[in-house]
């Protein structure tokens, strides 16, 4: 199985990779969309997946890159690159500063107040008058989608060696004590208020360099959709889809629902949307451990593995 | 002076609109250890219901309420005999996340149902003012106020001197020890959500009288129902009038001394920093 295993991740990266040599435009843009979405779904999976911390602050992390690039850009006139590291620079400063007094709540009361944040960046960012307030900024365009694309791939791919690391360093099985009992964690000697703001603070710097790919890409941001809390709910779908706390789970996740989403959104326009949110509940009562736990044990259990979950839940 | 006389007394009056809006959040928090992110999605349908009840069947949308609110524990309930039932004992987050499922789902059935347009609940009176001396009281958002108030005492009266809300009580303190005195848990939790999901519905009729309705209102009123139940704290229906006065209060001011677009910043600043300051609330007993 280990043998097996990179082999084949190789052989996807590659086919990947190869896309926009053989797929058509439409197919480049999707792919553009879902491996920036991949990469969210990532980012969350170190807060949220291996930490425990269920963030619902990290579209405030993609709003900063998107406006890090587009700041940059269009009022100082300073290449591309540097306007992903100023995102990335803001990203860091809001996870340190915001981090530490949030990051002591637990549970639900984090899951709000990252929330809160998330809708007071958005109203704050329409009163900047350098972020354009509420009307937002116009980048120049570029007309390179193959060079977006492996941007985007090369960012999911970095992304994925990181959580790789996680898997098997100190600091990621630091994150999962703290995630597993973090009293516990603190006793066996884990600066836990360092290892959750380093967790939420990396967890930015991905989903900021994904916001700022993207507001290159569209060359279009305003406060209403870079700082879009559904995209937050977005990254946390398809990350608990495909399974949290796991290396691959989360693109899996990511992928697999939007290419369903593109499907039924060109059949049937109009119940694209609500399928979204069928699936999420469908996934919490059936396969509460994502994809990726339901393809390993499906082979023995069979249909009982539904069951099973839902007798493990209920009430 | 007379300025700001005024802009309290429109903190007050949308406080205690706000405080209903809390209020089944708050319940279904507290006994059912359930974040609802659909409360919001709720109170729209509530909206939704008083609004087809008086365009289409004439009736008032104060004397409607109890009718809408019906509608909806009938809704809520089976939504948790049915559904919910089946993740209660899952971990926080999975709660969570199946609750912004029905979110959306709502959502989008509401904009197929209904539309994307803007609505209004428009009676007769609904234009009309009491005046005192320079303060301009709406009759509207007055009743609303009135209503509002009536609703979360009787929740509280409910909660302390009915057999079903002692039950609920001792159901949210320790759910072994209810079984035990022969609390049926999947029947009262439904009856606890419909209860919450109710009071929603409730509060979505009186903010159709109050502002316009739309299918997307919910997201927004969600976080403020949070707010106000974080304010207040979750231990005592009471608590949540004081929460919802506060927000209404804040926000009014802000409004006027630093600008409308600030209002929100406002409401969601007070949130953090009372999370971070008091995690329990601003009455809630400190752990």
């Amino acid at each position: 199985m280990k043998a097996l295993q990179i082999p084949a991740v190789l052989i996807a990266l590659i086919v990947l990779a190869a896309v926009p040599w053989f797929g058509s435009d439409v197919l480049v843009q999707f792919g553009i969309n879902a491996l920036l979405l991949a990469v969210l779904a990532q980012g969350w999976n170190i807060i949220g997946g291996y930490t425990g911390y269920a963030s619902f602050g990290n579209s405030v992390f993609y709003g900063l890159g998107s406006y890090g690039v587009g700041i940059a850009m269009v009022q100082w006139e300073l290449p591309f690159a540097v306007g992903l590291a100023f995102g990335v620079v803001l990203s860091v400063a809001f996870a340190i500063l915001l981090g530490i007094p949030v990051l002591r709540l637990k549970g639900h009361y984090f899951a709000i107040a990252t929330l809160a944040l998330a809708q007071v960046m958005t109203a704050i960012v329409s009163n900047v008058k350098i972020a354009g307030q509420n009307i937002g900024l116009v980048l120049p365009p570029l007309n390179n989608d193959l060079l977006f694309y492996e941007l985007a791939l090369g960012l999911l791919v970095v992304a994925t060696l990181t959580i790789y690391w996680l898997s098997r360093s100190r600091f990621g099985f630091g994150l999962i004590a703290i995630r597993e009992n973090e009293e516990g964690a603190a006793v066996m000697g884990v600066n836990t208020t360092l290892y959750k703001v380093l967790a939420f603070a990396l967890s930015g710097v991905f989903s900021a360099l994904a916001g700022g790919i993207h507001a290159y890409w569209v060359t279009f941001i305003d406060p209403e959709s870079a700082f879009d809390i559904s995209l937050n709910v977005k990254m946390i779908i398809m990350a608990v889809f495909g399974g949290p706390g796991t290396v691959f789970g989360p693109i899996i996740g990511a992928l697999s629902l939007s290419a369903i989403s593109e499907f039924l959104s060109s059949e049937i326009t109009s119940i694209a949307g609500l399928f979204f949110g069928v699936v999420v509940v469908a996934a919490v009562v059936l396969m509460p451990r994502g994809l990726a736990d339901m393809l390993r044990r499906f082979r023995t259990t069979g249909w009982r593995y539904f069951a099973e979950n839902i007798k493990a839940t209920r009430l | 002076m007379d300025l700001l006389a005024q802009i309290l007394i429109n903190g007050i009056l949308l406080g205690g609109l706000y405080a209903v809006m809390a209020l089944g959040l708050a319940l279904v928090w507290g006994v059912l250890n359930i974040v609802n992110l659909a409360h919001g999605a709720f109170i729209m349908l509530g909206a939704y219901v008083s609004w087809h009840l008086y365009t289409y069947a004439h009736i008032d949308p104060f004397l409607g309420l109890p009718i809408t609110a019906v509608v909806m524990f009938v809704l809520g309930y089976a939504l948790q005999r049915g559904l919910l039932n089946l993740v209660v004992r899952a971990p926080m987050f999975n709660t969570l996340l199946i609750t912004f499922g029905l979110e959306v789902v709502l959502t989008y059935l509401a904009q197929l149902a209904f539309s994307a347009d803007f609505r209004t609940i428009n009676p007769s009176y609904a234009g009309d003012s009491i005046q005192f001396g320079a303060i301009v009281l709406p009759l509207a958002r007055l009743m609303a106020f009135g209503v509002a108030i009536v609703l979360t005492v009787a929740m509280w009266l409910f909660l302390l001197h009915t057999r079903l809300g002692r039950a609920i009580r001792a159901t949210a303190q320790n759910l072994v020890a209810a079984r035990l005195y022969g609390v049926e848990p999947r029947h009262l939790y439904a009856v606890t959500f419909g209860i919450g999901i109710g009071l929603a519905g409730a509060a979505g009729g009186l903010y159709g009288t109050v502002s316009q309705i739309n299918p997307y209102i919910g997201a927004t009123l969600t976080a403020k129902s949070f707010a106000i139940a974080i304010i207040g704290g979750l231990d005592n229906p009471l608590g949540v009038i004081v929460g919802g006065l506060f927000l209404g209060i804040v926000e009014s001011l802000t409004a006027l001394y630093i600008g409308p677009t600030f209002a929100d910043v406002a409401s969601f600043g007070v949130l953090v920093l009372v999370l971070i300051v008091r995690p329990s609330g601003l009455l809630g007993k400190t752990a």
